[in-house]
């Protein structure tokens, strides 16, 4: 074997790697949800831009195995919502207010999937970790 | 002769060390399934002969390494063939993970990895009543 952990040890690594890239992918659609009517402080300015999570698969060396990383968050380019309140402190010279591009259904799928995709990594850790401790339990016998 | 020689032992070992490795294999599949251009991969089980020995291929040849500060090569090593057309459906990024396939091959290991345990044990007890003292 190419390094001294072992595979059940470099399974529970791996499954971290994926609890923390779902993590992280939580805290940018928060980000995307608490921002959804965050609209720009000057008049006209353009508002919060939605932000996409990225992730990509990595050669983790120590652990010889390939673990999941978040990659770059980056903006997502569509175009904002427009809506015409000329009363609104942000909105430009014919009365129009640019809001975030942030569709809240998308956000809530999204939520779902990530939710989804952390339950599947504990399971993975739960199911390890039953099955060292059946290794264990041939020392009990 | 020892005692780790006796058929049954060795082959419930290299059916352990598959279990452990397929775990590890599935592991990567699970984090990774929101990857773009991932697929999924997956062991291929090992034919035991009568004496507990492998048949067949047991994977890739390891490369040597000729140094101590040498790197070892990408991807990860595998005592086992590795099937890398497990996955069948392919999503618009690329990626071929499908959840819950992999938590039923992950529950199907844990389930045969503590089948080959107990009976691991039971024929460390059949060997125990043997010398007397089961």
């Amino acid at each position: 074997m190419a390094n001294d952990s072992s595979d059940f040890a470099r399974s529970m690594a791996i499954a971290t790697s994926g609890l923390r890239a779902q993590a992280g992918r939580m805290r940018v659609i928060s980000e995307n949800i608490a921002n959804a009517d965050s609209t720009s402080q000057t008049s006209g300015g353009d508002p919060y831009r939605r932000k996409v999570p990225t992730f990509s698969s990595a050669l983790d060396r120590t652990l010889d195995a390939q673990v999941v990383t978040l990659g770059k968050i980056k903006p997502d380019q569509s175009n904002f919502r427009v809506k015409y309140e000329p009363n609104n402190p942000a909105a430009d010279a014919i009365g129009n207010v640019k809001y975030p591009n942030v569709n809240s259904v998308v956000e809530m799928t999204d939520m779902r999937d990530a939710q989804r995709s952390y339950e599947a990594n504990l399971n993975i850790i739960s199911a390890t970790r039953r099955m060292i401790q059946r290794t264990l339990d041939i020392l009990k016998s | 002769m020892s005692i780790n020689d006796l058929p049954v032992l060795s082959a419930l070992r290299t059916k352990m060390q598959w279990h452990q490795e397929r775990q590890r294999v599935l592991s990567e599949n699970v984090s990774n399934s929101d990857t773009p251009k991932f697929r999924p991969r997956d062991l291929v089980e090992p034919k035991l002969d009568k004496s507990g020995a492998v048949t067949g291929s047991m994977g890739p040849l390891a490369m040597t390494v000729t140094s101590a500060s040498h790197m070892t090569p990408s991807g990860a090593a595998s005592s086992f063939d590795q099937n890398k057309n497990a996955g069948f459906e392919t999503r618009p990024a690329g990626n071929a993970v499908n959840l819950e396939e992999e938590m039923m091959k992950a529950a199907s290991n844990q389930m045969d990895y503590a089948a080959a345990t107990s009976l691991y044990s039971k024929s460390l007890h059949l060997l125990k009543t043997a010398i007397g003292k089961g």
